[in-house]
């Protein structure tokens, strides 16, 4: 598993291009110039459409939408064959290339446990058309697609568990991530190049057009979705290992997360109190596997 | 070189082995389903450094095959009929990336399981060549013919081999296989370009790729890249017969007893060879019809068809698919290939064996007499569904 790192040790070089095609306080191209700092230069980018594409100073290579498990694992395998395995063969996708369109090759590619490592900048919508509903959207968010009137509340079911899902097919590495908390992403992410086979990191990545929040507030919304216990931070290894990386003395209220955030602002107490309940019991969860030191999946 | 009794799909197995194919992906469908098991026994014997991913859909196995053969590795797939529409979105990306993939195509139509050639003809704007086999020694020349033909630096196009289902791929017959050596100092090793590693990649092919420049200009480069592949396969075939000693007329097309004929019956695939049965029978009766056997129908060979056209005075073309509303694509395009010479020749158009309908020895007797009463100008429907 990871180890701890401090905010000295993260490295000084560069290999995103800032800003890409990234909004203010894009939390997607934070996650990017992070996990890239940890890469290093001796990898080949794989993209499809997401929301930034973000630019590094690596090869990037692309193809359709749903095609991102298989475009690393011909990468990975021709790579092999050339012997040049050496290089790393990454994705770095968004939340419907991952939870959605994308998911049956990612699936597949987990279940064959390519030698691949997936980097989702989890946004949690379709941002890159502007902020249409994903597997990955929050119960209540108010979408383009899910507005709010007589018969919607926004989106009406909660955002899949997609690091429990591929954590289900016994990978080595799956982990959670977040731009609020630099030190641990990049831990994770330097971890992954010392193992091989598929090794995946969800990184919630705020995005302040969608999620609609002042462009100056990413980090501390990022921040206070970890510290609340709505995004924990925690990884799992061969499907059974468990280790929950940040654990506060006491969560913060939910409300600190979503007051922000204007695709929240409809709620009611009753719907916030639904929140603060589903928080509270998976942080309990979490606890108790933390504890064990393991999962039964 | 030696010989085995084999089916179709074994053959096709045999030209991936032949041709070194590096990484390979498929996933199984009636009636292509044997190559992948093929594949495995040859991956599980590692007789050469072959790789074969066994996926979870034929989309999945495109774009392995697609980012693989980006990276540096000798490619292969193989589909049918609704696998090839599922890899329709991917295949545009591997001919738009001029990526010289290499899939065997076994001809399953979709309205039913049967074979006819609707399946390539509905993949003809993901820019790939496209071409048509009639037997299984064909099918195994022809695909290690197309990497030579996709390779080559003039062309870079991936290329789509069809071979009858059922009729091919599940039916036996002696196959020549050449020997490992030879194939080798005829095939050179694939090199990718440009390359996409880190230490050799060159910094303004990985650029975000829109925005700048002439948008229709990817389109020209293309178009022109495929037609490349006319040159290109004249010359393979060329080298192919005096390597392994065998030819399928010059690669776009291969005339059949057309020494004496007044008119050509046109015709792809195993239908082809029930054509040169009737064409021997009519040629015996004195008929003067023969076979123009279509083997690649993109490019198409619309040099070859003019300068027959100079000597014949019908074709009777038979099309195994059709864009219901268009009509026959061979009978289309063959038409639009001639409309500029001045001597234009009768055509007519026969539906003949979709759905897989047998096509019968007999019916190909019909469809001479037909082209040659049309040709002598007597009056016959242009259209016939046999």
């Amino acid at each position: 598993m990871s180890e701890r790192i401090t905010r000295a040790q993260i490295p000084m070089s560069e290999l995103t291009i800032t800003p890409g095609s990234a909004c203010q306080g894009c939390g997607a191209a934070l996650a990017a110039r992070l996990a890239f700092k940890a890469l290093g230069p001796n990898v080949i980018r794989h993209g499809i459409p997401c929301c930034p594409d973000s630019v590094t100073q690596t090869p990037r290579v692309g193809t359709v939408f749903e095609g991102g498990g298989a475009q690393l694992t011909g990468t990975s395998r021709a790579l092999k064959a050339i012997g040049r395995e050496d290089v790393l063969a990454v994705g770095f996708y968004g939340d419907g290339g991952t939870y959605d369109i994308g998911f049956q090759g990612l699936s597949a590619a987990a279940e064959r446990n390519e030698n691949i490592i997936v980097i989702t900048k989890d946004n949690e919508a379709y941002m890159n058309t502007g902020n249409q509903r994903s597997g990955a959207t929050p119960k209540y968010a108010r979408t383009s697609t899910n507005p709010i009137g007589p018969r919607s509340r926004g989106k009406p079911r909660p955002k899949k568990n997609i690091p429990f899902i591929f954590a289900a097919h016994y990978v080595p590495y799956v982990g959670t991530a977040s731009v609020g908390f630099p030190e641990d992403l990049i831990a994770k992410v330097t971890y992954m190049k010392t193992i091989k086979g598929f090794r995946m990191l969800i990184v919630q990545s705020p995005c302040p057009v969608g999620w609609r929040f002042d462009p100056a507030k990413t980090i501390e919304i990022a921040r206070a979705s970890v510290q609340s216990g709505i995004w924990p931070l925690y990884e799992i290894m061969d499907g059974k290992t468990f280790k929950l990386n940040y654990k506060p003395k006491e969560l913060k209220p939910v409300t600190e997360y979503l007051s922000p955030q204007a695709r929240f602002r409809h709620m009611t107490e009753d719907e916030i109190a639904d929140i603060q309940e589903t928080a509270t019991a998976n942080w309990e969860n979490l606890l108790k596997a933390d504890e064990m030191g393991r999962l039964t999946l | 070189m030696s010989y085995e009794v084999m089916v179709g799909n074994k053959a096709a197995a045999t030209a991936v082995k032949l041709a070194k194919v590096q990484v390979a992906s498929a996933f199984p469908i009636t009636p292509q389903t044997t190559i992948t098991q093929y594949l495995s026994e040859m991956y599980a014997a590692g007789e050469w450094d072959f790789d074969f991913v066994n996926v979870e859909g034929e989309l999945t196995s495109q774009v392995v095959v697609q980012a693989a053969s980006k990276v540096g590795a000798r490619t292969f797939t193989c589909t049918s009929g609704p696998g090839l529409l599922y890899m329709h979105h991917p295949m545009q990306v591997t001919g738009s990336s001029r990526l010289p993939v290499v899939m065997a195509v076994v001809h399953r139509g979709y309205k039913g399981m049967q074979p006819d050639h609707s399946d390539l003809m509905s993949q003809q704007w993901t820019g790939w060549g496209h071409q048509y086999v009639e037997h299984a020694q064909e099918i195994l020349d022809s695909l290690l013919m197309a990497y030579k033909v996709a390779e080559d630096a003039r062309v870079r196009i991936p290329i789509a081999v069809g071979y009858d289902g059922y009729v091919l791929s599940y039916t036996a017959e002696p196959v020549e296989i050449p020997d490992q050596g030879d194939v080798d100092k005829w095939l050179p090793p694939y090199k990718p370009m440009p390359s996409v590693l880190p230490d050799e990649v060159d910094p303004s092919t990985f650029s975000r790729g829109w925005g700048g420049g002439d948008p229709q200009m990817p389109w020209k480069i293309h178009h022109e890249a495929v037609l490349k592949i006319e040159e290109v396969l004249k010359e393979t075939m060329d080298s192919f017969e005096k390597t392994f000693g065998r030819r399928y007329g010059n690669g776009m097309i291969e005339p059949y007893k057309m020494e004496d004929a007044e008119c050509a019956i046109i015709a792809m695939g195993t239908i082809a060879g029930t054509c040169k049965a009737a064409v021997d029978k009519m040629q015996a009766e004195g008929k003067k019809v023969g076979l123009i056997k279509l083997r690649s129908f993109i490019p198409f060979p619309v040099n070859d068809f003019q300068a027959w056209t100079k000597k014949l005075d019908g074709f009777a073309v038979v099309d195994r698919s059709i864009c219901p509303g268009k009509g026959g694509p061979v009978f289309g395009k063959l038409r639009d290939s001639l409309y500029d010479l001045e001597k234009k020749p009768v055509t007519l158009q026969f539906h003949a064996g979709l759905g897989g309908k047998e096509v019968r020895v007999h019916d190909f007797e019909m469809i001479g007499d037909k082209i040659l009463k049309a040709a002598k100008g007597g009056t016959v429907e242009q259209v016939t569904w046999v």
